[in-house]
């Protein structure tokens, strides 16, 4: 997305060329004529250097700063409506989107053809209707200018004739030699039919090599289960049904695949009643996670202590062969607690250990599940099909070395960009004869390939994948591909000898097999439902190996641990505006990476955050910001992924630092090294400035005890008469309680609500515009802190302060009890905000829309004004979604249902936090809630009369400190 | 407030003569040298302020360093500045003509004309803060086809009328103050110009007992309205904060606080501009050592008063007891911006301690730098008020920080530059000294022995 304040300049601006061949030579420079001149794209080769020369001293004169094309043009009414269209209208398609290779079912929603909004696919039985940050940002990546846009060779444009007939010559060479000396690299794809392609590839020419390489996810994974199981196996463990989880460093709540279900799961045994705490959570962790904030005792363990802890849990439990390590005092009191609790609760006790994690602790922790009887709940299942007997990058890498390799095609990943650099990947691919990238990006792999090949958005595909639980999600197109791009399926159909593959065939081919007779209606029916009903393989027999692993003494220094970012994952979503804008939880940073460490660490070394640090593992180093963490374990380090791109566009290039750069090829997400204070430092985009709570009650915490009392109805005075309310009286409770601090309201808000995206700058000088915040927020000691999360988006007070304040009457309150916005007749006095107590309210400090030829807009929701600047915003209660109910209601002649308006929030909230409702209906869900012994009002005694109120979290018994 | 029996103005000095060393500033102008200089330093400002103003309408109000939470800050805290020094100009004139203060006769002119560019240099913050100013219009109760009104529950809404109200008064009373003088420097200027330019603005004065009494009872009746407006134009202005919610805003001590800021600083501006006017123009002897004393005084008492209001706002904290209201008290008295609140203290009431001695009163230089001190400390205060306030609201996860930018800066010289050019004509080509009042007063002194 372009950031009006903060566009950069190409940094070969102000160079003066001694002649432009030289330039024209140059790839950055061919890098950016193709974003800036997409007709240039469509010349031959000859034409265009003609056309290079031509534009050269125009290009000279602006200093390349001119402005740049786009293929987006107006949306224009139809002069006849063809029948079935209704502008307007929004049509909604199951379909799916991919994060590490497994499917995120979503209903996308389209207007006038083009999607704009995803929410949660409901019927989908993986995340039944719920979403994380990704799903909801991936309608943006389809309107990224910055994609490919047309094969290439060599950094010159070419037609897919072209590419179609190069495949034809390489074809013929591989029916010679069997596929000798042909390798197939593939990012993490769990979608059948690429499967099945991959297969008659490989049956075709079976001497072809396939290998597979995931920065993050992947078979990566499943390493660890082998430890402990001797075979690879994917745990989904079922937390609806455990009353006590003890995670050894697991994430589980955090950003990921499995995001989604397991906070469902979890937040559903967590709110078994309504008058207790259900689930409870112990964590020992080594970098503080929302998982560990949302934990009932939670300990800060070094990383390469996690498996002491996990053999002094084993050793508790009576697992032979647990010897008692040598744990401190924190460590032990925590592991009494947590062994305490599992005793108490056997069979619905639960120990969970990271798939980042090592052999030792994978290993200690199955046992522990054995004697705990927890084998059950642990959901072992084979691991979801994927491509048989793929090899690894680093087989790839030493094949190359030996020659063995004369065409390497990759598809769908980045490996110059996202392999250890230890493993040299660049240095290989420039041995390969003719190399072939496929992706929809032309990156840092793309460039280094000899060919190009762009793919469709996810959004404009025809595919499937399966979900992170294994049922197989059908992707359909929402919308016609923008650039002459084809699916990964028509690039494979090529490869497989086929002309001008169609783009469905190869998925239909796929489920024609499978769904047997009455293809078409099933079909149609799984397209509609958005998913395939399959029969679930019966769960293997699993027993936990019996010999431990020890893992190999320490070496000396700090334990640097890598994770992939929250929000960027591993780097693929770099260039999307709306992820490096989101906040990341617990630190509340955007546009970049830090490194995260303890508060210990930061005295020993005088650091504070924004410092610049020089990690350095073996014989690599990178340096970046750090960030001190609270809860941090003294002697680990955190990097995180995603970073430091110079190819992902215009967004995502030179943010941060890359971490893969220090990443061991053999000992992926935890290693040793050291830090160093390099004596310079940098204003981090944080979005909240403070995050100790300072004494203040702004998170409430309450025992079980203390919610019997029964709720006195309490109202400031007021000297103001009350409003009369119309029929529905809209209110939100959020229970904080089930908040996980994972930002995918806010994505979701910022894609129902056309939130601007502003840029760094802009956010370090406080001018983020998200509509809702997730403050974040921990009491106590900086060693061992409590964490907590609110949201807050707008209080709608009935008694509001920004609506005396305003001079012209542009925020005023509705009959249904909704402090409305009127952008249009503000002129931006900032009264509103000025008075504000909760600081919701936000500012179009400058134009902060897309370019009025940019293809964002069409991403923009059309039921909600695009701000201009100089005018006010803030949450709405999404307004547009109360008065299309209002309006199907009315066609019905009957009153709103409890439930029929569902803000974006609400909708995307992965732990169903956020309820909205109508609180004159003694019967809504809202109501009930706001009966709760946790109800709660925020800043109560300003006598705002706040209609957004909250759920007070669930105090951890005695003894937490 | 001085012994009425004393003399101000020295006695050895004919009425003609004053008359003529009065009108003969504009006519002939003593020192253009140091005119001109001053002039291309105030216009140099007035064209930053362009400038910076063009930067503003085409790029947005972000081109300050204001944010989320300190969505205010340079533009309103220099629009109460400004307003608090306007404030002298109609106090000293006004009020002190209905209470007989007959000191008040050499001060009062260019005390009002400082009013009036002060006004207008307040009067253009609020437009130039707008998101969007070009629908500054909409402030105003006109009939719009829709049907809407301005709402009048909001400050900002009462701010419009209050300082247009002080601004038409202020200038009707400046200008009735004129008239006689606008006559007597029409019957000495030779040139045709000079005597067009004068006659038009005299109005036809020719100094009948009909028009002196006419004249006077407007004078007075202005006069009357004036005060008032002194009082209730930053009584408001201190509501735009004190109707928010916001700890260290919403306090019943702000009205006064406000006003007598207003004077304190008002009153420094006064005292810096007789100082200047003085020397400038070799007016000693009828800006006399007399008149600093005097003002010398009424400076010390703003202080005092203003004092209080620092020391009662600390009281109002402490003993509401509420969280939020010590919490802004600590940020305010240790935070980040601290340097405002012990600058404002610093800068307002130490040197101030100096006038409590009759020679540091009467001496220029002294009283200038008190002055000067004063008007900075005040400018702390505004900024203090607005800033420590506002960074650090409520909720912990709002709290934000704010730095001015190059622009928040250029936009204030700026104004500075629009106050000083017309300031600079106005001495130019009118009367800085009240010609029939100091003549007025003289003759009475004079007559005073005999009668």
């Amino acid at each position: 997305m372009r950031r009006p304040a903060t566009k950069p300049d190409h940094p070969r601006g102000p160079v003066l060329w001694s002649s432009l061949e030289e330039l024209s030579g140059d790839p950055a420079f061919e890098a950016w004529v193709d974003a800036e001149y997409p007709v240039a794209a469509t010349f031959g080769p000859t034409a265009r250097r003609t056309f290079l020369k031509l534009m050269g001293a125009s290009f000279a004169l602006a200093g390349l700063a001119g402005c740049e094309k786009s293929p987006f043009v107006a949306a224009l009414p139809y002069v006849e409506q063809p029948q079935g269209t209704d502008v307007g209208i929004p049509k909604y398609y199951a379909t799916a989107v991919t994060l590490d290779g497994y499917a995120q079912p979503v209903i996308a929603t389209t207007y006038s053809g083009r999607p704009t909004k995803l929410d949660g696919n409901p019927d989908h039985p993986a995340t039944q209707g719920r979403s994380d940050v990704f799903m909801q940002a991936a309608v943006l990546e389809l309107y990224d200018p910055d994609r490919a846009q047309a094969p290439n060779r060599r950094g010159e444009p070419v037609t897919w004739s072209d590419v179609q007939h190069h495949i034809g010559l390489l074809r013929q060479q591989w029916t010679q030699s069997q596929g000798e000396g042909v390798a197939l690299l593939l990012g993490h794809s769990t979608s059948p039919t690429l499967i099945r392609q991959i297969e008659a590839l490989v049956r075709e020419f079976p001497k072809a090599q396939i290998y597979e390489h995931a920065a993050v996810g992947g078979g990566r994974g499943l390493d660890s289960t082998r430890a402990a199981y001797g075979q690879p196996l994917q745990l989904r463990p079922q937390f609806e049904n455990c009353d006590v989880v003890v995670s050894l460093d697991d994430d589980f709540l955090g950003a990921g695949p499995h995001q989604v279900a397991n906070a469902r799961a979890w937040s559903a045994a967590r709110h078994r009643t309504a008058d207790q705490p259900g689930l409870a959570l112990y964590m020992a962790e080594a970098v503080p996670s929302t998982t560990g904030a949302m934990a009932e005792a939670r300990v800060a363990v070094d990383a390469s202590r996690t498996w002491l802890v996990a053999q002094g849990l084993a050793n508790s439990c009576d697992v032979a062969g647990a010897a008692k390590p040598d744990l401190s005092a924190k460590e032990q009191r925590w592991l009494d607690r947590a062994v305490h609790a599992c005793r108490s609760a056997r069979g619905r006790a639960l120990v969970t250990c990271s798939r980042f994690g090592d052999d030792a602790t994978a290993s200690w922790v199955a046992r522990t599940n054995e004697a705990l009887g927890a084998t059950a709940l642990l959901g072992a299942a084979a691991p979801v099909p994927n491509v048989a007997n793929a090899k690894r990058l680093s087989d790839l890498v030493s094949d190359i070395g030996r020659g063995a390799v004369q065409t390497l095609i990759i598809i769908d990943a980045n490996p110059a960009y996202t392999a250890p650099a230890w493993l040299a990947f660049r240095d290989a691919v420039a041995k390969v004869r003719s190399s072939v990238h496929v992706g929809i990006h032309r990156d840092e792999t793309g460039a280094l390939c000899e060919w190009h090949l762009p793919l469709t958005h996810t959004l404009e595909s025809w595919s499937d994948a399966r979900s992170i639980d294994g049922t197989a999600t059908i992707i359909q197109p929402t919308i016609a591909p923008f650039y002459d791009v084809r699916t990964v399926h028509q690039v494979m159909a090529l490869l497989l000898g086929q002309l001008d593959p169609l783009p469905a065939a190869p998925v239909r081919d796929t489920w024609r097999a499978a769904l047997g007779n009455d293809f078409e209606t099933k079909w149609t029916r799984c397209l509609h439902d958005g998913y395939v009903p399959e029969q679930r393989a019966a769960p293997p027999n699993i027993h936990a190996a019996a010999t431990a692993v020890v893992p190999p003494p320490p070496d000396d220094g700090l334990d640097i641990v890598f994770r992939p970012d929250p929000t960027i994952w591993d780097g693929s979503f770099a260039n999307n505006a709306w992820l490096q804008e989101l906040p990341k939880p617990l630190t509340t940073l955007t546009w970049g990476n830090v490194i995260s460490i303890g508060p210990a660490l930061a005295m020993r070394k005088d650091l504070t955050n924004g410092d610049h640090v020089r990690i350095r593992v073996r014989d690599r180093s990178i340096s970046g910001p750090v960030w001190v963490l609270p809860g941090q374990a003294p002697n680990t380090v955190a990097l995180t992924l995603g970073y430091g791109r110079s190819k992902a566009g215009r967004v995502g290039d030179g943010l941060g630092y890359n971490a893969y750069h220090v990443q061991p090829i053999d000992q992926p997400w935890q290693t040793k090294g050291s830090l160093h204070k390099l004596g310079t430092r940098e204003t981090l985009a944080v979005t909240q400035l403070h995050h100790r709570m300072e004494g203040f009650d702004f998170v409430r915490e309450v025992n079980a005890a203390d919610t019997d009392h029964p709720k006195h109805e309490t109202t400031q005075p007021s000297l103001y008469p009350p409003k009369p309310s119309a029929q529905n009286a809209w209110g939100m409770v959020i229970d904080l309680d089930a908040c996980i601090g994972c930002n995918a309201c806010v994505a979701a808000c910022t894609a129902e609500n056309n939130v601007p995206v502003v840029g760094s700058e802009q956010v370090k000088v406080g001018r983020e515009m998200q509509w809702l915040r997730i403050a974040r927020y921990y009491t106590g000691d900086v060693e061992e802190p409590r964490s907590f999360f609110q949201p807050v988006p707008c209080m709608h007070c009935e008694q509001a302060p920004c609506e005396m304040g305003c001079p012209v009457h542009a925020t005023t309150h509705s009959p249904e009890g909704v402090n409305q916005m009127v952008y249009n007749r503000c002129i931006g006095t900032r009264t509103c905000s000025s008075y504000c107590p909760y600081k919701v309210r936000r500012f179009n400090f400058f134009d902060y829309r897309p370019a009025s030829d940019a293809p964002e807009h069409a991403a923009h929701n059309p039921d909600v004004t695009v701000r201009s600047r100089g005018v006010m915003e803030k949450c709405t209660y999404c307004t547009q979604r109360i008065e299309a109910a209002h309006v199907a209601a009315d066609k019905e002649n009957r009153p709103i249902r409890d439930g029929e308006v569902v803000t974006a929030c609400q909708s995307a909230c992965p732990t169903k936090a956020i309820v909205f409702g109508d609180i004159r209906n003694p019967d809504s869900e809202v109501s009930r809630l706001r009966g709760d012994g946790r109800h709660y009002v925020l800043l109560e005694e300003q006598g705002t009369r706040p209609r957004t109120t909250y759920l007070a979290r669930w105090k951890p018994p005695e003894g937490q400190g | 407030m001085t012994d009425r029996t004393a003399d101000i103005l020295p006695q050895d000095q004919s009425l003609g003569r004053v008359s003529d060393q009065l009108t003969g500033i504009p006519l002939h102008f003593p020192t253009r040298r140091r005119w001109w200089i001053a002039m291309i330093i105030a216009s140099a400002l007035l064209l930053l302020l362009v400038i910076s103003t063009t930067a503003l309408f085409t790029r947005g109000v972000g081109i300050w360093g204001i944010n989320i939470p300190v969505n205010w800050a340079f533009a309103i805290h220099n629009y109460v500045w400004w307003l608090g020094i306007g404030h002298a100009g109609t106090l000293i004139s006004a009020l002190l003509l209905l209470t007989g203060s007959e000191w008040r006769n050499s001060l009062n002119r260019f005390a009002e004309t400082m009013t009036l560019f002060a006004v207008i240099c307040a009067g253009i913050y609020p437009v130039l803060h707008l998101g969007r100013p070009w629908y500054l219009y909409w402030m105003f109760p006109y009939p719009a086809t829709m049907g809407i009104w301005p709402q009048f529950r909001s400050p900002l809404e009462w701010d419009i009328w209050a300082v247009l109200t002080y601004l038409t008064v202020s200038l009707a009373f400046w200008y009735t103050g004129l008239i006689p003088d606008f006559a007597a420097a029409r019957d000495r200027s030779r040139k045709r110009g000079w005597q067009i330019f004068f006659g038009i603005t005299s109005l036809g004065w020719r100094g009948s007992a009909a028009h002196w009494q006419r004249w006077q009872q407007a004078y007075r009746v202005t006069a009357g309205l004036a005060v008032p407006l002194v009082v209730s134009v930053h009584s408001e202005v201190s509501l735009l904060f004190a109707a928010g919610q916001i700890p260290g805003w919403h306090s019943t001590i702000f009205p006064p606080y406000f006003v007598l800021g207003a004077a304190f600083s008002g009153f420094a501006v006064v005292a810096i501009i007789a100082i200047a006017l003085r020397s400038l123009f070799a007016l000693g002897n009828l800006v006399t050592d007399d008149h600093l004393d005097v003002l010398g005084k009424v400076l010390l008492a703003c202080g005092l008063m203003t004092g209080y209001g620092y020391l009662f706002e600390v009281f109002d904290a402490l003993y509401s007891g509420g969280a939020h209201e010590m919490r802004t008290l600590s940020d305010r008295l240790t935070g980040a911006y601290a340097w405002t609140y012990w600058g404002a203290i610093a800068f307002n009431f130490v040197p101030l301690q100096g006038l409590w001695w009759r020679s540091v009163r009467r001496s220029g230089w002294m009283l200038l730098s008190i002055s000067i001190s004063v008007a900075i400390g005040m400018w702390l205060e505004r900024y203090m008020i607005l800033v420590t306030s506002l960074y650090r609201d409520f909720l912990v996860s709002s709290w934000g920080a704010f730095t001015p930018t190059f622009w928040d800066w250029s936009t204030y010289l700026g104004t500075i530059g629009l106050f000083l050019v017309p300031f600079l004509l106005a001495i130019r080509f009118i009367p800085m000294i009240s010609i029939f009042e100091t003549e007025e007063l003289l003759h009475k002194e004079q007559e005073r022995p005999h009668g």
